[in-house]
């Protein structure tokens, strides 16, 4: 039987998509108000 | 002699890049959660990997080509490889971050402690320290000549560096036996995790030149703005 | 390289006359051994165990502490721009400026290994010529760095907070280098055991006294 650690797959799954979603929105709003 | 007109498609490139490489991610995430097996002794924890190494990957991407474009400025003074190198370096540190956080997360249910000296996660936090120092040096300086080429400098003796770490953390931890830990990837994937690991190291890619290639436009469109305020 | 030893003379010279910087990085560094002193709980760790970790962390910090000063007080004499100006080879500069930097750091440490013996009641006297050898040679180490970036920091807004921030990560490996080397030789280890790590600390060197040499003009030149 597998160790019950889902927890910690969903933390990780949602900090990368927080991070990297996250980084790409601030580089779109910068662009939108420079250009 | 910047030229506004010719940032603005190379931002909306780099945006639809991130677009596609953003759907890829999720397309990736599908896949690891429910496409490949359950590791019988890590359990669902496991599944981080398919994310920890991509990040890996392109956080070193990022990292050596600041380092090779910082070196070709010194040598060629073209501004359009400062513009690059600090482009990579501020992808670079969301690579990073992305390391740093997965990799205290999949290390607590593991390996029983959120984190360990061990030589991966030392050189990312070397290489994170070593981005915002390349960054900060770049808010410190105004004159844009002086920004460049420090940072160039600093670009390269950080690449320089990373050898460095890399063997004194070894030889390091060599005298200090670690408590035996089972081993995060196993040594031989089964297809179906050997196919999401691949998928996941090409979106990576992707979201790599995609965020570049935006943080390059904008970089061009500051520059222009600048221009603008100065005339 | 005649001209870096009187670009270092002269440099060396400026030092001793004023000795504000000197003598400020030298309490400096007592104050550090002080503070480590209270900083641990004496039963639970012996003075040995700790003495080459208390030391270079000491050492590491007074280097940063003493290469801001040379910096600074470069910029206020803005001597560097009539250096310039001259038909000098920078590397020459950059040569000069690393050896007055190491005579300024190797007189501070000469005074707080002393100190460090006297504190922490660490028999040193066995291992001298061996942590002597190594002293040199990691302080080589973050000292060729250290100048190339306090030449940039010193350009700065924040040069006190940017010269850490950059150099930092790069004293890491001459330390773990250092410490290990520096533990082996007051536990009298043979002499084997030791030599990997001087061997790290010399090759540090080499890499970065010729990188960070190759690199100055950059940094001095337009």
């Amino acid at each position: 039987m597998p160790p019950d650690n889902g927890g910690y797959m969903v933390a990780g799954y949602v900090v990368t998509a927080v991070i990297l979603v996250g980084y790409a929105v601030v580089l779109w709003r910068r662009s939108r108000s420079l250009m | 002699m910047t030229q506004p007109a010719a940032a603005a498609p190379i931002v909306r490139r780099g945006l639809l890049l991130c677009a596609v490489a953003l759907l890829g991610l999720a397309g990736v995430y599908v896949l690891a959660i429910a496409y490949t097996p359950v590791e019988a002794r890590q359990g669902l924890a496991q599944k981080i990997f398919y994310l920890h190494v991509p990040a890996a990957w392109s956080a070193l991407l990022s990292f050596s080509l600041v380092g090779i474009s910082s070196a070709l400025f010194l040598w060629l003074h073209d501004p359009r490889l400062d513009r690059f190198a600090a482009s990579s370096a501020e992808v670079g540190v969301a690579f990073s971050a992305v390391m740093l956080t997965t990799g205290p997360i999949w290390a607590k249910p593991i390996w029983g402690t959120w984190w360990t000296w061990d030589a991966r996660l030392t050189l990312t936090l070397f290489l994170f320290f070593l981005f915002i120092g390349y960054l900060a040096l770049r808010a410190a300086l105004a004159d844009p000549a002086e920004r460049a080429r420090f940072s160039a400098v600093v670009g390269i003796l950080g690449m320089l560096l990373v050898p460095f770490i890399h063997l004194s953390v070894y030889l390091f931890r060599t005298l200090h036996p670690q408590p035996i830990v089972l081993k995060p990837s196993a040594p031989s994937l089964p297809p179906a995790m050997l196919q999401t690991l691949l998928a996941s190291f090409a979106v990576f890619t992707l979201l790599y030149i995609g965020l570049v290639t935006v943080r390059y436009g904008i970089a061009l469109l500051e520059e222009a703005r600048e221009a603008a305020d100065a005339a | 390289m005649r001209l870096a030893l009187a670009i270092a003379a002269k440099d060396i010279r400026a030092e001793l006359r004023s000795r504000t910087a000197l003598l400020s990085a030298t309490v400096f560094a007592a104050l550090v051994l002080v503070v480590f002193n209270f900083a641990r709980d004496p039963t639970a760790l012996a003075a040995i165990d700790l003495a080459p970790s208390v030391l270079w962390v000491t050492f590491a910090l007074a280097a940063m502490v003493a290469l801001n000063r040379a910096f600074t007080i470069e910029r206020e004499n803005a001597a560097l721009d009539g250096l310039l100006l001259a038909p000098v080879p920078r590397e020459a500069i950059f040569l000069g400026k690393l050896l007055a930097n190491l005579a300024f750091v190797g007189t501070v440490e000469a005074i707080t290994l002393p100190l460090f013996v006297l504190f922490f009641n660490v028999a040193i006297g066995h291992a001298l010529p061996g942590i002597i050898g190594v002293t040199a040679l990691a302080t080589i180490g973050f000292v060729a760095v250290g100048t190339i970036f306090s030449a940039m920091a010193v350009r700065t807004r924040f040069a006190e907070l940017m010269l850490p921030v950059l150099l930092l990560p790069f004293m890491v490996p001459p330390l773990i280098g250092a410490v290990q080397a520096t533990a082996r030789l007051l536990a009298d280890r043979p002499l084997s055991e030791v030599m990997g790590w001087l061997r790290l600390l010399a090759l540090y060197d080499v890499v970065f006294v010729t990188l960070c040499m190759l690199a100055f003009p950059a940094v001095v030149d337009e």
